[in-house]
């Protein structure tokens, strides 16, 4: 009567140290896990005191930036280029867990939490964002926008709009990513809590972030739905906010940019930017962090594969909008493909280009780089460097554009023979650029000490339909089932 | 009105079989699925002790939500545009594109904020009253626990006995 409908232990034939073979009893996992989560390494403390140091350098750079003040917007193009890097490369990280897990894959388990964990990083997005608002200036002067602002009727719209609805879009992007994760992590926090020391501070925190879980068959009917709700609710937000930050923050401060395709272009990138973001973090915890039993090939070659999708996209998109420019060839269209492509910023362009799109599509093409250990995220790297160079072209050149807060400039067209030099960072962009690095580093390792960084109950919900190893004809293969 | 107690059988890792029994054996003593509920440190899949499926509502709090923020979004923008009638290139003053993403916006707020408040109360967290729970649960122990009249919870606990539970415990009282 009492048979067990457990998994048999794994009987693997092959020895694979690439290959994450993970404990196979709850109680195992669990009380690795949550193990791990208690214990700090030295190789944390390290890259604390490392982190630490950019964030220092980056607060300083702040503060002289704006003991200069901010109504020289050309100064203030690496910071705001810093903004949007960290919502394209950290904020969009959760949608590596979010849409697998839509999909039902059981590859992404060991990467989700560590996936969600990166819409913590949105609280220092939003705090990043706020010296922006006094940064961008207001509609009255001049600019074309979205919001049909009237230089006649100045007080019929408001002149700070784009900076109320970005701010609230903002706002509910990040309130969602904390509402995903803590939903994620309920379950987790009652394991924690019955195996961390008495009186101390994981204990309590656990206690009270578990909000009296049990476990029922009601609460984890709610968990997996409200995940569900909450991840496609990240995901539309997510689209919006690159939409009105690009729109708003960027293309309207460039006259004659006019580009259906760019919003998604910028949310678009941000997908390949959280794929690189995703494997270099997967491969960080396997590499330091101790979790090789949990993540391996499956993980980073997942990713990779992802990866590589993404980063033919990026071609598509910059094609399809290079094209139409191109094409049109009006005066302000070849100013703006010079400004922004061919002239000043013409070698941060083939920077690029090589590594966001030719780099990855002529190594990950390749089966023994994909499916390895070092190649994607290696490529990975290179992609994230891609990505912070390909944000600095574009907000650094848009905020160079002269005239931006003057009314009296013309703002309709850009004059192709006055177009800004290259605004090369001074010793404080790079301090804000190591900042904005070392605070994005800083605040998700804070996050991974408050919350879980491996997903328990995903992993011990995978050992009920990881059947093990089973010989299959004359090969062998890993037997695992789906709930349907 | 009786009051209630709560009494909880634990199962081993490996014996749901044994957990889903105990259900069955509820069941034929009378007990309803009000009464009884399955508490596990992972989510198995739906039906594997043979309980029923939890009934949510979890859809009204999103849609509730959707559905105010569109109201607002959408008197925001027509009623600011009907009182400040601005025509602007040629377009209507009720023009739909940008109205379009104030209302999305309004929409997708009101949407996140009602689910977020869904989730504390729909959940019911924090549990202000806390049925028989063992910590062991988290550690792969399968828990049934019977929350029901004082008389009836005798009968539920010599029902969680008879099919083998490996420890019976009484939970609080109301």
């Amino acid at each position: 009567m009492a048979s067990s409908a457990r998994a048999a232990p794994h009987a693997p034939r092959h020895a694979d140290p690439r290959v994450a073979e993970p404990p196979t009893s709850p109680s195992e996992t669990t009380g690795f896990l949550v193990g791990k989560h208690l214990r700090l390494g030295d190789n944390f403390w390290r890259a604390v005191a490392v982190f630490g140091i950019f964030s220092i350098l980056g607060v300083i750079g702040f503060v002289v930036r704006l003991g200069d003040g901010m109504g020289e917007t050309a100064a203030w193009g690496y910071y705001v280029a810093m903004f949007s890097f960290i919502i394209t490369a950290a904020s969009a990280a959760p949608m590596v867990a979010i849409a697998p897990r839509m999909a039902n894959s059981h590859w992404r388990r060991p990467i989700s939490r560590a996936a969600e964990l990166w819409s913590v990083v949105g609280l220092l997005s939003l705090l990043w964002f706020i010296p922006i608002l006094w940064i961008l200036p207001p509609l009255s002067d001049g600019r074309r926008s979205l919001w049909f602002f009237d230089m006649n009727h100045p007080n019929l719209v408001p002149s700070y709009t784009p900076h109320i609805w970005a701010s609230a879009a903002i706002l509910g992007l990040v309130v969602t990513g904390l509402a995903l994760v803590w939903v994620s992590c309920l379950p987790d926090f009652a394991s924690i809590a019955r195996r961390a020391p008495e009186g101390s501070f994981q204990r309590r925190w656990s206690l009270w972030m578990a909000r009296g879980w049990q476990g029922t068959s009601r609460q984890w009917h709610m968990v997996k739905r409200r995940m569900g709700i909450l991840g496609a609710f990240y995901f539309m937000m997510l689209v919006f906010v690159h939409f009105l930050i690009s729109v708003d923050f960027l293309m309207t401060l460039v006259p004659g940019w006019i580009d259906a395709l760019y919003p998604v272009t910028h949310a678009a990138n941000a997908l390949q930017a959280a794929a690189a973001t995703m494997v270099l973090t997967a491969w960080i915890l396997r590499t330091f962090c101790g979790y090789e039993r949990y993540i391996g090939l499956d993980q980073i070659w997942g990713l990779g594969k992802l990866m590589f999708a993404l980063s033919l996209l990026w071609f598509w998109f910059w094609f399809s909008s290079f094209n139409v420019l191109w094409y049109g060839k009006m005066p302000f269209e070849q100013a703006v493909i010079e400004l922004l492509i061919t002239g000043p910023y013409l070698w941060v362009f083939m920077a690029v280009f090589m590594l966001v799109f030719v780099i990855p599509l002529w190594t990950l093409v390749w089966n023994p780089v994909r499916h390895s250990l070092w190649g994607p995220p290696l490529i990975a790297v290179g992609i994230l460097v891609g990505t912070f160079l390909d944000r600095i072209r574009l907000y650094v050149a848009a905020y160079s554009v002269p005239g931006i807060g003057n009314p009296s400039v013309h703002k309709h067209v850009l004059d192709f023979d006055h177009l800004p030099k290259t605004v090369m960072p001074d010793i404080w962009d790079i301090f804000i650029m190591l900042g904005a690095i070392g605070l994005i580093a800083l605040v998700y390792m804070a996050a991974s000490r408050l919350f879980p960084i491996m997903n328990m109950w995903e992993q011990r919900e995978l050992q009920l339909y990881d059947r093990g190893h089973a010989p299959y004809h004359r090969a062998h293969v890993r037997v695992m089932g789906k709930s349907e | 009105m009786l009051a209630k107690k709560s009494v909880l059988g634990l199962f081993p890792e490996g014996q749901e079989d044994m957990a889903a029994d105990a259900l069955d054996a509820l069941r034929e003593e009378g007990y309803t699925h009000s009464e009884y509920e399955i508490i596990t440190g992972t989510p198995y899949p739906e039906g594997t002790f043979g309980e029923e499926e939890p009934k949510h509502t979890l859809f009204r709090w999103p849609l509730m939500g959707a559905a105010c923020g569109f109201v607002v979004g959408l008197v925001l923008t027509s009623g600011t545009q009907l009182a400040y009638p601005l025509v602007t290139g040629g377009k209507p003053v009720l023009s739909i594109p940008p109205m379009s993403i104030i209302i999305y916006e309004g929409t997708m707020l009101g949407a996140i904020i009602f689910t977020v408040i869904g989730i504390v109360i729909e959940s019911r967290l924090p549990r202000l009253f806390m049925g028989a729970y063992d910590e062991r649960i988290t550690e792969g122990y399968i828990g049934v626990a019977v929350t029901t009249d004082q008389d009836r919870v005798g009968k539920a606990e010599e029902v969680l006995k008879q099919v083998g539970a490996e420890e019976v415990k009484r939970g609080w009282e109301s």
